[in-house]
């Protein structure tokens, strides 16, 4: 069942990525003419398409716990894998050798999925240039160490220093500079580097009789490392400490149906859940999806416009191109409640006679590509955050959010809420405790009777998980309501 | 390749060039996966893999670097990193390797190679995974497609080398079968779900068996609806108890109780649940998958009973944290060649009790049977729980119809003494951990 996790709100500010300084083109990662040998190789039983994909990525990660930096670690993983199709077959072998009879070998043990005897044929390819979506200067890779570290012992201060009852802090950055490259016997040869970063912060606060409450955030992208100086630790650290201790004190949230007000930003997540996996390529392909056969249904509010696009400026799901190669897209899922389309990765596409929309994403070589959002979100509406609000007499308001999970046969999802006050007369009321919210996706959205003016990415760290594969994803959502929401407690009555 | 002596040799590399410990994680693997789909192969992945971590002390820091590039110059690359990296990190008279006190005498791990599945026939999987899928379909006839049915097998190779005389390595083997059906009917999907995993082909379910458990499991949701808002007994099947009891032992993390950021903290031999409920960490279990001789940092592995009888006993430790909490390391530090260890339960369950879980639901008026949760499970430091459910409502101590959009929350804490029924059939399904079917008095289900 896929699931996606990560919390909160505010937008990286990505427009302040410096445009001008590109990064010289590297030297290829495979030669051409290996390249084209393992495709001649993959296709030598007669397969119908093959693909060979490269990466090489170099991650580092720093992780601080009780005001000290514990460990920093770097690390190389490289690999190549081969992939061949064969009617709806499909073969696929991978090698984290580099030698070239390693990678023969794959290709040959990709091939075996091919039946028959096949001729020798040659499968040239020219490189295709690609679009830009993030623009780093500078590899993250390249950025000392100690620089990163220095941003956790930042936010550690800043977070021990926001309120007294701050017990714990635990601070963790991350990044990847990752190169793929991806040639098929379609003749195209792409690559792109995706550099990706991301600080989070884990607060606990500790109040009266030993009551403890957590706090999270963080946030990044596709950035230059100077993002940090416009989307600083110590904010990160305050936000992450903020939630901790305004949530002590909070009472068990009441079970049953309620209407309910979502923040702006994180609660993307609602659509990412609710409908984004249901349109998944794959599911709708075997048919195990409740959205198979519903383009051009309404199926949802006249509210709700939902889009999956890969092209956001410097955006964590954004992608120059797919794992597969196909540049990535804009795509209208559902335009005033009426479904669109579906996310298509290339096999899935010709499978169902569509084309792909550069939606085929894996978490390495070591995977197969399966088709993926990127950045999901909901198109702003005309209400005003306050307006909507103020006309709830009695509700929940989710603030923060941890992360949900769906499950796309029946259509159930859920959500996590970390943070939610109770809504009387309009206004803000006492801190709610465990809440969870639980909906058909379907459902759900045709009960959105409010969208706010105010769009809002979040701030860059959600992570989707689906058939064991983890992919960088971006979500957004204007402030929503939404009503008749089965809310997850342990208050009855 | 002799890793053994390899990763010794990165060992040597690492002093020699100025680190005062150094330790080598170095794992080798292959694997194969199929999926089958109407009657054909879907797909079929095949690989080797490797790749090594090297831990490094330099004046009481640590530095950690990773590769997959065993060529010379890419080890050269892995030890000049590691031993930058342990510059940027800050001291800490803590840090440090395992040293011969904590080493110590292996444990009898018994066999974790089968020969039989390392040499399984390349279309053996092919064969158990259309077994299923045949089985699967004929066991019901509203089976509408498989979102995705299959085997595999993987053979694994493990070595530890350090400065403080660690030299250690097994070899294990694992295989499974997986079948995700979904079923068509009352204007319905819903998908079922079940699989074996397990390091030995003799004690692997049949395909048939698992492919027909698996549309039973889709086809009794059909039909599934919202109950009330209420409090009520629940009851967790087997795959449902053992998420359960993963989230309990997260809060025995050693390092999470040190921090007191664990609903655990300062609750060292308490009275935390009944008699009857008693939770194991074993690294030991016969025939475990993820029995082993020694842990991530070549600490021999052992049984742990975090939970003993109702009694708060035992939290688990790598030997950083034991160090730091003045305890004992219990051989749970988990890893793979690419990260730093870090604590987590080895092979993890609830002891079985007496009843058969007929009866637990027997003894049950009015109550819900939970068959699968849906989110992130409980929070491990304020013990809350709240999470979606599927599952069969319980009348008159009889399942009756399926119930789904409910969640189904609590504390964890309060579960525990709450959990007044341990089932006699403990399973390990998916993975390292298992559980039987447990009951709890009361918990707050929230749907119409």
């Amino acid at each position: 069942m896929p699931r996606a996790s990560a919390p909160p709100r505010r937008a990286p500010p990505s427009q302040l990525a410096p445009l001008a300084a590109r990064r010289p083109v590297p030297a290829p990662l495979l030669p051409q003419g290996l390249l084209e040998r393992l495709l001649a190789v993959a296709m030598e039983r007669g397969g119908d398409f093959a693909e060979v994909y490269v990466e090489r990525t170099h991650s580092t990660s720093v992780v601080l716990e009780e005001s000290r930096i514990k460990s920093a670690q770097t690390g190389l993983v490289q690999g190549v894998g081969v992939r061949v199709i064969s009617g709806g077959k499909v073969g696929y072998a991978f090698s984290d050798d580099w030698d070239e009879p390693a990678l023969l070998r794959a290709a040959s043990t990709a091939a075996m999925i091919a039946q028959s005897t096949g001729a020798e044929r040659a499968f040239p390819v020219s490189r295709v240039a690609v679009p830009s979506h993030y623009h780093v200067p500078t590899p993250l890779s390249d950025v000392e160490v100690a620089l990163k570290a220095s941003l956790l012992t930042r936010a550690d201060k800043a977070a021990r220093a926001f309120d007294s009852r701050v017990t714990q802090v635990n601070a963790a950055y991350g990044d990847q500079t990752r190169r793929i490259a991806v040639a098929n016997t379609e003749g195209r040869y792409t690559e792109d580097t995706q550099d990706l970063c991301r600080l989070s912060v884990h607060v606990v606060a500790q109040g009266k009789k030993n009551e403890r409450r957590t706090g999270m955030y963080g946030g990044g992208g596709r950035v230059p490392f100077t993002h940090w100086e416009t989307f600083p630790p110590e904010e990160v650290a305050r936000e992450a400490a903020r939630q901790s201790v305004a949530t002590l004190g909070a009472v068990d949230c009441a079970a049953g149906p309620q209407t309910v007000v979502l923040a702006p930003g994180w609660s993307g997540i609602l659509l990412h859940e609710a409908v984004g996996h249901g349109l998944e390529a794959d599911f709708i392909r075997k048919g195990t999806s409740l959205f198979v056969g519903k383009l051009g249904e309404k199926v949802a509010s006249e509210l709700v416009t939902v889009i999956d696009d890969g092209t956001v400026s410097s955006g964590r799901g954004s992608i120059n191109i797919d794992d597969e190669g196909t540049p990535g897209e804009r795509k209208v899922l559902i335009a005033n409640g009426v479904l669109k389309g579906y996310l298509y990765d290339s096999l899935n596409a010709k499978l169902m006679g569509q084309r792909s929309t550069g939606s085929g994403r894996r978490e390495s070589f070591r995977h197969l590509p399966i088709p993926r959002m990127t950045n999901t979100f909901l198109a702003p509406g005309n209400h005003h955050p306050e307006d909507i609000l103020k006309e709830v007499k009695r509700g929940l308001y989710c603030a923060t959010f941890g992360g949900g999970q769906v499950d796309i046969s029946n259509g159930n999802f859920v959500f996590e809420v970390s943070e939610a006050y109770q809504i009387e007369d309009g206004k803000l009321g006492r801190p709610v405790k465990n809440a969870t919210l639980i909906g058909v996706g379907p459902e759900a959205l045709k009960n959105v009777s409010r969208v706010g003016c105010d769009p809002r990415p979040d701030p860059g760290m959600g992570i989707c998980g689906k058939n064991g594969q983890s992919m960088p994803v971006g979500v957004g959502l204007p402030t929503v309501r939404i009503d008749n929401v089965t809310v997850g407690g342990t208050q009855v009555g | 390749m002799d890793y053994q002596k390899l990763a010794k040799r990165i060992v040597q590399r690492a002093t020699k060039k100025g680190a005062s410990q150094a330790e080598a994680f170095l794992e080798v693997g292959r694997q194969s996966t199929v999926r089958v789909r109407e009657g054909q192969i879907e797909d079929l992945t095949q690989s080797t893999s490797k790749g090594v971590g090297l831990r490094v002390v330099v004046k009481g820091r640590l530095g950690f670097a990773f590769t997959s590039d065993f060529e010379p110059s890419g080890l050269e690359r892995l030890v000049d990193q590691a031993l930058k990296l342990a510059e940027a990190a800050a001291p800490n008279k803590l840090n440090g390797l395992p040293g011969a006190k904590e080493l110590g005498r292996l444990g009898d791990t018994g066999a974790l190679y089968d020969a039989a599945v390392a040499n399984l026939p390349g279309d053996w999987k092919v064969k158990a995974a259309l077994e299923m899928e045949k089985a699967g379909r004929a066991e019901d006839a509203r089976v509408a497609t498989f979102n995705s049915v299959g085997a595999g097998d993987f053979v694994s190779e493990v070595y530890v080398a350090s400065s403080e005389g660690m030299s250690g390595g097994y070899s294990g083997t694992y295989v499974y079968l997986f079948a995700m059906p979904v079923a068509s009917g009352d204007g319905q999907l819903q998908r079922g779900y079940w699989l074996d995993y397990k390091r030995f082909l003799d004690d692997l379910e049949s395909p048939e068996a698992i492919g027909r458990e698996a549309t039973r499991r889709a086809v009794r949701m059909l039909g599934a609806r919202r109950v009330k808002t209420q409090q009520v007994p629940v009851v967790f099947d087997p795959l449902v108890a053992a998420s359960f009891v993963s989230g309990v032992a997260r809060a025995a993390n050693g390092n999470a109780v040190h921090q007191q950021a664990s609903m655990f903290a300062s609750r060292m031999g308490q009275k935390l649940a009944g008699e009857h409920v008693t939770l194991v960490d074993n690294g030991l279990l016969p025939r475990g998958l993820a029995t082993a001789p020694f842990d991530g940092e070549g600490v021999p592995t052992r049984r742990t009973p975090i939970i003993d009888r109702g009694v708060l006993t035992h939290f688990l430790y790598d030997a950083f944290t034991a160090r730091k909490a003045k305890a004992r390391p219990t051989g749970n530090a988990k890893r793979g060649y690419n990260a730093l260890p870090s604590i987590g339960a080895s092979n993890l369950y609830l002891e079985p009790g007496q009843k058969p879980p007929e009866q637990l639901i027997r003894e049950v008026d009015r109550g819900f049977y939970v068959t699968s949760l849906l989110g992130h499970g409980a929070n491990p430091v304020t013990g809350e729980l709240s999470a979606g459910a599927n599952g069969l409502w319980i009348e008159n101590g009889e399942l009756t119809h399926a119930v789904q959009e409910v969640t189904v929350a609590g504390n964890v804490l309060k579960m525990l003494q709450d959990l007044d029924g341990v089932g006699n059939d403990l399973q390990f399904r998916g993975g390292a951990t298992g559980a039987p079917t447990v009951r709890f008095r009361g918990l707050t289900l929230s749907g119409e």
